[in-house]
């Protein structure tokens, strides 16, 4: 069994103040995804601020790659002006700043560059305004950034959000291949069909740590429903309310219920 | 050579030593926009560079009350520090950008005009320092001027990269670990030596101008990024020259004008050009672009 690249054990994460999320133990393995779930609020996006120091923690035990540039991220794509002058290119190799530094790169750097292009299909498009990418091949252009700066974890942020089936699946496919390459990934998202397909293990929390196992032991639906209280979740155009919030909107009994505005008769537990 | 051809001459002028000086400084200045300029726009510092510039203004008056022409550049700079410190006090208290700027700018520009009118006169008039005293530069505040802008320019090409990085995606500078702050501090220390080598000069007015327009200029005529450091370099390059030779002809007509505020002007003349150049060519593009899809669907 490869070697942790994250171990966590009984860590608070917060700003000062309450903890916005605690009791959290997990660690990530070598060429291993897990993928972070929870509600809004849950404090996710704390959680990984966390594991880039951007957020306060306090842990019994805490490793995460420390160097520059170990740590690749990818943020939601709708953050970033899309009117900026810089070509998808010239995006990736910002991902080779933070190892740089002031220095200039280098052809070696420039080969790095050109093999992210390619791991995320884009190497048509390399001298393509970043603009006047679509939104999915904006969001693979900044996971290419992120591979640029070659990193032994990589945190994506809702990284499937508002991507076309073609896109999605090409992002899965890199998912897959960087796994291969022995990168841990942590990704959170509210897809639990995508968690359920690359994802090994499963980080529930909601303000708490609800469960981390393996990604079929923790998707349940009671599991689920204990993060998601009075949430109401879509899973592959089906929407799921759970027995609280079902409870709330109708007076209605408990039981869980799968509203199905998609396709008919389609479950997912 | 006949008066009419001398009149047209673009050279001619600038062989004299007080020509030759504020040409040099504006060709010097057009580097700067090309690069501090460019960081200006790409991470729209433009409020706060105007900020700046008012805030150099009663520095321009102390350094003239206490040491005349030779006490502008040091009043300016102590100004400029002065600035950048409450800046960053009052930011850090919590305040936006925007309003830090806007107080910082207030406050500094009624103290600057206070300070002109309680004088009487003796620091020289109000346009003085809003347009400078371009053509009597002498080569004492031209080296020191060169010597602040090689300052700035340096400072933003040695951080350029992670300087692009910042602009672009300033969330993602600091999630991939690098020193935003420091990054931020660097970029406005550049603006802010661009700011006063230009202002004890070409005046607070012209400051802004130069920094801003060649580059909001060259953003209208290119969508690249280096080809858009060299176009404001050019064309700050040839308008300020542009402006000068105006200053001379109009001087040859028997009118004389404010030789910052021309060149300003030109600038501005030169910026509305790049405009409309630039919505003509984005018109033509997006036609060829129908036509073109027309015809691949026919």
């Amino acid at each position: 069994m490869s070697e942790p690249v994250v171990e966590i054990a009984d860590a608070s994460f917060g700003y000062g103040g309450a903890p916005v999320l605690s009791g959290v133990s997990f660690e990530v393995r070598a060429g291993e995804a897990v993928a972070l779930i929870g509600p809004n609020g849950a404090g996710k996006s704390t959680l990984l601020a966390g594991l880039l120091g951007l957020a306060q923690h306090e842990a019994r035990v805490f490793r995460v790659p420390a160097a520059r540039g170990e740590i690749g991220t990818l943020p939601q794509s709708s953050e970033i002006d899309p009117a900026f002058p810089v070509t998808l290119e010239q995006v990736v190799a910002m991902g080779r700043t933070p190892r740089l530094g002031l220095k200039w790169p280098g052809r070696a750097d420039r080969r790095i560059v050109a093999e992210a292009i390619e791991a995320v299909g884009l190497t048509e498009h390399r001298g393509t305004r970043f603009g006047d990418l679509s939104g999915g091949q904006r969001q693979r252009a900044l996971l290419a950034r992120a591979l640029a700066g070659e990193p032994r974890l990589l945190l994506l942020d809702e990284p499937f959000n508002g991507l076309d089936h073609g896109s999605r699946d090409a992002l899965l496919e890199t998912v897959r291949r960087l796994k291969a390459q022995g990168v841990a990934l942590l990704i959170t998202t509210h897809d639990l069909d995508l968690a359920r397909a690359v994802c090994d293990r499963t980080l529930l929390v909601n303000g708490r740590q609800i469960a981390f196992d393996e990604t079929g032991c923790v998707l349940t639906l009671e599991r689920v429903e204990a993060a998601f209280a009075s949430h109401v979740m879509e899973i592959d155009g089906h929407t799921l309310a759970t027995t609280e919030h079902h409870a709330a909107a109708h007076g209605a009994h408990h039981h869980h219920v799968l509203q199905d505005d998609g396709a008919a008769g389609a479950e997912h537990r | 050579m006949t008066p009419t051809a001398a009149l047209i001459d673009p050279f001619t002028p600038f062989s004299v030593p007080f020509m030759g000086r504020p040409l040099l400084l504006l060709v010097a200045l057009a580097i700067a926009a090309g690069t501090v300029g460019v960081l200006v726009n790409l991470r729209r510092l433009e409020f706060s560079t105007d900020g700046l510039t008012h805030a150099v203004f009663p520095g321009l008056v102390v350094g003239a009350t206490l040491g005349g022409a030779a006490g502008l550049m040091p009043g300016a700079i102590g100004a400029a520090v002065v600035a950048a410190v409450v800046l960053a006090l009052i930011s850090r208290r919590g305040q936006p950008r925007d309003t830090a700027v806007a107080i910082v700018l207030t406050s500094f520009f009624s103290l600057g005009v206070v300070l002109v009118s309680g004088s009487g006169g003796a620091t020289g008039s109000l346009s003085d320092f809003f347009f400078g005293r371009l053509l009597t530069i002498t080569w004492a505040d031209l080296g020191l001027s060169l010597a602040l802008i090689g300052v700035a320019v340096l400072l933003v090409v040695l951080t350029a990269r992670p300087q692009l990085y910042a602009a672009f995606d300033p969330a993602g500078a600091r999630r991939a670990g690098l020193p935003v702050l420091v990054l931020e501090v660097v970029g406005t220390v550049a603006v802010a030596l661009v700011v006063v080598a230009a202002s004890a000069s070409v005046g607070t007015l012209l400051a802004l101008a130069v920094v801003i327009v060649p580059t909001a200029a060259a953003r209208a005529l290119t969508r690249s990024l280096a080809a858009a450091a060299v176009v404001a370099i050019a064309f700050g390059a040839a308008t300020g020259w542009l402006g000068l030779w105006a200053v001379v002809q109009l001087a040859v007509l028997g009118v004389d004008v404010a030789p910052g505020a021309t060149v300003a002007l030109t600038m501005i003349v030169g910026y509305l050009a790049a405009l409309a150049i630039g919505h003509l060519r984005g018109t033509s593009t997006r036609h060829s672009a129908i036509a073109s899809s027309a015809g691949a669907a026919s």
